[in-house]
């Protein structure tokens, strides 16, 4: 089983703190929500504990290995990472960005072995994209295009995923159905983090959530223990009923 | 968009063809039954002369200029994800250039007939050099772009400069040559000496090139599939540096083939920066080479300079490229 542990995490960025003694874990068969602000630190924090930003101090490891000792290939195998940002440089086919997902096994678009275009093709299964394979990129919808880029992060067939703001700017049909994705990839044992600002759709869908601010992890715990009304105010400064996992917002405190 | 197998066949056959009419056409046409058998060492002297020290040499110097700008240019695209890089935007052409008339206009040259070339070699290579530095510095693709504009426009002014100084008509003349670009008048030895810079940018670049694939879904996602962004960037800049510094050594700066051939390409390779490289270099050869011919076959009074037909062909495309994209990135 791998598991991710991040412990008394630091970034800082010239005098700025961006993330701050921050530590988390993530296993597989978990659907963990980070949940924050903007500038809360929950990309920095994600980033550093990926290696792919340099921290200040502090620990990340999976499997009991440091991240910043792992080659790229082989963190890239114990954990997929989706960012935010996703532009695509090429209008290439779709069936091609997916199998990109297949890097860190030596592949390339041209060059799938036969387990590399296996685990192509159940990705874009799983994301729904077998009709749109020979399409070109550039010619996606934003949802679809949000299903492309989770199914090239399924090709690796990672046991953890992190996905940072998979569903922004998505409507809410095409956010229930890329969390359902993220939902049925728990379910057959992956451990999911994902970060998110519709609270609604992280209690609905989360096992734990993360609560951030000002780079700071305040809580982390099932919905049913952390999400509050009077975290909401605090964290969001927002007014907001909370019964259960329905969350209701009036508006800002 | 499946790739077409039918590609890299058509454009060697298209090559050979391109280099094998380079040698029938001249002041003196030839058959090709004369130019067979002067190529397998019959035919009489005068032929084998022609063939051997004049037609060929510059031929193939045309084709081993534009293969390296083609494929420098083509893993540049890949690496700033950008169909407008080309060794031109990171400076090195231009610094290449200037090295070369620095040597011309201080006399260096009379020390030995290899110091012109080995100058270009080394001023794309302090090129090369101060962009690996950049690049390991820097996450920003825009920053990159940006040194090598400013290394482009310094180079410019300097060798602006330097041709205001020259001392007498003949660096000038010697000066346009390098600026402008040609192949005529090339030898073995000259190709020679370029070959193996060439060939070393060519093979790193190909080593490399699987990398620039992941690089289409931006710096971000690429690390997260497991590329080493930074040693990515070296490979490819220095990759691209040898082979350019090569082909200015051998031609002077010749612009806009890097940029052209794989925008041509690429729909034929499913837009995969890895897979244009090959064909992007064997196209870029032989759009210099006909180019070459043209240059030869066009009754001007003074020839003209194969530079100035590969931009004369080679600026409007690159307008017009520029004009076709919808959307900046990062």
């Amino acid at each position: 089983m791998t598991d991710f542990t991040v412990t008394d995490l630091t970034v800082k960025a010239g005098r700025t703190t961006l993330v701050e003694g921050a530590g988390f874990s993530l296993v597989p068969g978990e659907l963990v929500a980070l949940l924050g602000p903007n500038g809360a630190g929950k990309t920095s924090l994600l980033r550093a504990s990926l290696g792919l930003e340099k921290r200040t101090s502090g620990t990340a490891s999976l499997n009991g290995d440091d991240c910043t000792t792992l080659s790229p290939m082989e963190r890239a195998r114990r954990v997929a990472y989706l960012p935010q940002q996703r532009p695509l440089a090429w209008p290439n086919a779709v069936r091609d960005v997916v199998a990109l997902g297949r890097f860190a096994y030596g592949a390339a678009p041209g060059r799938l072995s036969q387990p590399d275009a296996d685990a192509v093709d159940r990705a874009m299964e799983t994301c729904d994209l077998a009709a749109l394979a020979h399409r070109s990129a550039d010619t996606l919808s934003g949802g679809e295009l949000a299903r492309v880029h989770c199914a090239r992060a399924f090709a690796a067939e990672a046991p953890l995923l992190i996905a940072d703001e998979p569903v922004a700017a998505l409507d809410p049909r095409h956010q229930f159905r890329i969390m359902d994705i993220i939902q049925s990839y728990v379910a057959r044992g992956g451990g999911a983090l994902v970060v998110l600002h519709d609270i609604s759709l992280a209690a609905r869908y989360a096992s734990r959530l993360i609560w951030m601010k000002d780079g700071r992890i305040v809580a982390d715990g099932p919905p049913a223990e952390t999400l509050t009304a009077e975290r909401l105010s605090e964290i969001y400064g927002v007014r907001a009923h909370v019964h259960g996992t329905r969350v209701h917002i009036e508006g800002a405190a | 968009m499946k790739p077409n197998v039918w590609l890299l066949p058509a454009l060697v056959a298209a090559s050979i063809l391109a280099l094998f009419a380079a040698c029938l056409l001249g002041s003196t046409p030839m058959s090709a039954e004369r130019v067979l058998a002067a190529f397998f060492g019959g035919g009489d002297a005068g032929d084998r002369l022609v063939i051997w020290q004049i037609r060929l040499p510059r031929a193939l110097a045309a084709y081993m200029v534009g293969a390296s700008l083609g494929i420098s240019g083509a893993a540049l695209q890949g690496l700033l994800r950008n169909p407008l890089a080309e060794p031109g935007v990171l400076g090195v052409s231009a610094t290449a250039s200037l090295a070369a008339t620095f040597s011309l206009y201080y006399g260096l040259v009379a020390l030995s007939p290899w110091i012109l070339p080995l100058s270009a070699i080394f001023g794309a290579l302090a090129a090369t050099g101060l962009i690996t530095l950049a690049a390991i510095r820097t996450r920003s693709v825009v920053t990159l772009i940006l040194i090598g504009v400013g290394l482009s426009s310094f180079a410019g002014a300097a060798m602006s400069l330097l041709m205001n100084l020259a001392p007498n008509p003949f660096s000038l003349a010697d000066m346009i040559n390098w600026m402008l670009g040609s192949v005529a008048n090339r030898s073995f030895r000259e190709i020679g000496l370029a070959a193996p810079f060439i060939l070393v940018g060519a093979a790193i670049l190909l080593a490399s090139r699987r990398g620039l694939s992941a690089l289409t879904l931006g710096e971000e996602a690429a690390s997260g599939v497991g590329l080493n962004l930074r040693t990515q960037r070296i490979l490819t800049v220095l990759g691209a540096g040898l082979a350019t510094g090569g082909s200015v050594a051998l031609a002077g700066a010749i612009g806009f083939v890097g940029i052209v051939a794989p925008h041509v390409i690429r729909p034929f390779v499913g837009h995969d920066p890895a897979r244009s490289l090959v064909p992007s270099a064997l196209f870029a050869g032989l759009i210099l080479v006909l180019a070459d011919i043209g240059v030869r076959i066009i009754p001007t009074s003074n020839e003209l300079k194969l530079g100035v037909v590969a931009a004369l062909i080679g600026a409007p495309a690159f307008v017009w490229i520029a004009m076709q994209r919808r959307t900046g990135n990062d």
